[in-house]
């Protein structure tokens, strides 16, 4: 098959928050940029799934003047137990204001005070309530950016591309290769500058509050070039997705909408006793709550937590106000898509895969250890550390974004272009091609798929044990040999299993990365919970855990982190 | 069991003359929504069959957009009961890439 060339300064991976605001960057130094999206521009990836909540140090231009760029940075700090890496906690913490800023120029819609100031709600982890609101959810923020970034001419956007390669000549990263879904081509991109913002890789797991296109290929890709990974054990679940029935599975509902302020409900066992106590604990905490009660035996029919609003001293009607006014647009799904008014019945909901704190290595100028290869959003990985707070994640879109997107131009500004190797671009094609091949016995990529989700569900919980995790690492080696006999038919335009097919081959990689990291680091911090070793331990472990390519297999490694404001002895 | 009968447009631009329609029948006890339908189709009936797989969990990216019965809905939000025969076909609103993909004008 012949593979289409395309060539440009600067190569963006994805299309949700993070890629469209370094896009914009690109093209506000007035360099080209050809951005790559999954699906369509604005309407794939995790940011439009993502609710009102978005943080920034306002200060006195907020909800309360005792906020400060210095206090973000400090709550950041401590909720990722002291192994995020400061130089870039600082790019979040001090540009988070000036990107709001951007993203109300873009025509993002914020909650405010009749003075003008940036309304903000109070969500666990912020010594003051920090999270502003955007009226119409992430779904919006999403389609804002993309229009901003489609409406320049030094973007070029392409949809339903499903990028599957990182190019390397030698030692460097020279670009990208996919394959366009709508015109069923191959299409290789040759660029000096490549970023990837594809996110994270929360589909792994079975039960997840993202889209099922969230499957890693990128970190396959970031991980075949030799960049070094980082701290991949750290994973976030959202404690209260709706878990039942399996048309609104994974629709998330916010635990913390149940305090005194908001609806005042209460998260229960199968018989309706109140489980977690109020103040609302930060996310890691109120996982393992509710896991154990699940783990215990006291879960509802289909293995969660009720989330039941209905002995709330506010009434039905109090509590419909609350969901209809700060998420409504999830309470009314709920309604359409399942026939459930969580103002009048409690809902089963249950831990869901959510948020990927490691990723690619990367320095505060986003750049992974392999020239020419940058990384910000939820794909970079060494800053959020073992458990990010709510709103960080879509600051982290804009802020990060918007800083790699410089850099990634200025750098793009200084070199000239390396061509792409013709044997590398060749390998990869050949492994996705692999694929159209008739093969005796031949299997469906879906049911690799099945299994790895299931794996991960089973044995990448939020509680793991050595057992469990070299169990894991057996069933994936197994399913390695399965993907020989995976054969799907040329269908040409939108091939949906050759796309499973080569995202199955590379979720592999992403899953074995993950229970290696798990296995590697013997305690239990944030997100990453071992019941063989249920202490942290900062004599050991205070540290972030590498993996990298080492011939054919990865390595594991520990590496310090960077401290720069607060060093874990100086803080209170 | 009961069932959901669906009948569903077919068409390939690089391979197909013109577009015909598919006979898919799903065991259920419980209704469905039209996107879980198309899961279920792809996982266990077939995978040859084009559909927008993206889901925004609450009902407002459009994405899953199909016409049912000859009217536009969310495929996400709109619920199938079982014993019933259903109609679907690409929704408006751009070409038709293959079978219920389009390709949105609107971003």
């Amino acid at each position: 098959m012949d593979v289409k060339k395309l060539t440009t300064d600067v190569v963006v991976v994805g299309g949700g928050g993070a890629a469209c605001r370094a896009a914009i960057e690109v093209s506000e130094k007035g360099l080209d940029c050809i951005m790559l999206d999954k699906g369509r521009p604005g309407r794939s990836g995790a940011t439009p799934c993502a609710l009102w909540s978005i943080q920034a140090p306002f200060g006195a231009q907020g909800r309360d003047e005792r906020d400060s760029p210095d206090q973000f940075f400090e709550d950041m700090v401590k909720a990722g137990r002291f192994i995020g890496d400061q130089n870039i906690t600082e790019v979040v913490a001090y540009t988070a204001v000036e990107r709001i800023l951007d993203m109300e120029k873009y025509g993002v819609n914020f909650q405010k005070y009749d003075d003008g100031r940036f309304f903000q709600t109070p969500m666990p982890g912020q010594t003051y309530p920090r999270s502003c609101f955007m009226i119409e959810n992430g779904q919006h923020m999403s389609t804002v950016l993309a229009k901003e970034a489609s409406r320049r001419d030094n973007i070029k956007i392409f949809k339903d591309f499903f990028v599957f390669g990182i190019l390397k000549n030698g030692d460097t990263v020279v670009g990208v290769v996919g394959m366009d879904m709508i015109k069923g081509e191959m299409v290789a991109v040759n660029a000096k500058s490549t970023i990837v913002a594809a996110g994270g890789y929360t589909s792994l797991w079975g039960f997840s509050d993202n889209p099922p296109t969230l499957t890693g290929d990128l970190l396959s890709g970031a991980y075949r070039a030799g960049a070094d990974i980082v701290d991949l054990e750290f994973n976030q679940y959202y404690g209260t997705d709706v878990i039942w029935p399996p048309s609104v599975k994974g629709t998330v509902v916010l635990y913390e909408l149940m305090i005194d302020e908001f609806a005042d409900g209460e998260i229960t066992d199968k018989d309706g006793k109140p489980i977690i106590d109020k103040p609302l604990p930060i996310r890691d905490e109120a996982i393992k709550t509710i896991f154990n009660v699940i783990r215990e035996g006291r879960g509802t029919p289909h293995g969660g937590v009720y989330f039941d609003t209905t002995k709330s001293p506010k009434g039905e009607k109090g509590v419909r106000e609350v969901f209809d006014g700060m998420t409504q647009k999830h309470y009314r799904f709920l309604i359409d898509a399942a026939g459930i008014d969580l103002a009048k019945t409690p809902l089963e909901v249950a831990p869901a895969s959510h948020y990927q704190c490691g990723g690619l290595y990367v320095n505060e100028r986003g750049q992974s250890s392999v020239d020419g290869l940058y990384g910000c959003g939820e794909f970079a990985g060494n800053f959020q550390g073992a458990n990010r707070l709510a709103g960080s994640a879509l600051c982290d879109t804009q802020t990060t974004g918007a800083r790699v997107g410089a850099s990634a131009a200025d750098d793009a500004g200084q070199r000239g272009m390396t061509a792409i190797d013709g044997r590398d671009l060749k390998e990869k094609t050949d492994m996705a091609l692999g694929f159209l091949e008739k093969k005796s016995g031949s299997i469906r990529p879906i049911n690799v798929k099945q299994e790895i989700l299931k794996t991960m569900d089973e044995y990448i919980a939020p509680y793991r044990d050595e057992k469990g995790l070299n169990k894991g690492l057996s069933i994936l080696a197994g399913l390695r040999d399965e993907m020989k006999k995976v054969s799907v038919p040329d269908i040409g335009i939108y091939n949906l299993e050759l796309r499973e097919a080569i995202e199955a081959n590379l979720m592999l990689d992403a899953a074995e990365l993950t229970f290696g990291s798990a296995l590697f680091r013997k305690e239990s911090r944030g997100h990453h919970n071992r019941t063989d070793y249920p202490d942290t331990d900062d004599k050991q472990w205070r540290c972030h855990t590498i993996a990298t390519l080492d011939g054919e297999k990865p390595a594991y490694s520990k590496r310090d982190v960077i401290y720069t404001r607060l060093k874990p002895q100086d803080a209170s | 069991m009961a069932s959901i009968k669906a009948k569903i447009y077919r068409f390939n631009p690089g391979k197909d003359d013109k577009p015909y329609f598919d006979d898919y029948e799903v065991s259920t006890d419980r209704p469905l929504t039209i996107h879980e339908l198309l899961t279920v189709i792809h996982k266990d009936h077939d995978g040859t069959l084009a559909y927008r797989q993206f889901k925004c969990y609450k009902g407002m990216c459009t994405t899953c957009m199909v016409k049912l019965d000859g009217k536009v809905v969310k495929g996400c939000a709109t619920r199938v009961e079982p014993g019933s025969a259903i109609k679907l076909e690409p929704a408006a609103g751009g070409e038709v890439v293959r079978d219920l993909v389009v390709d949105f004008k609107a971003m």
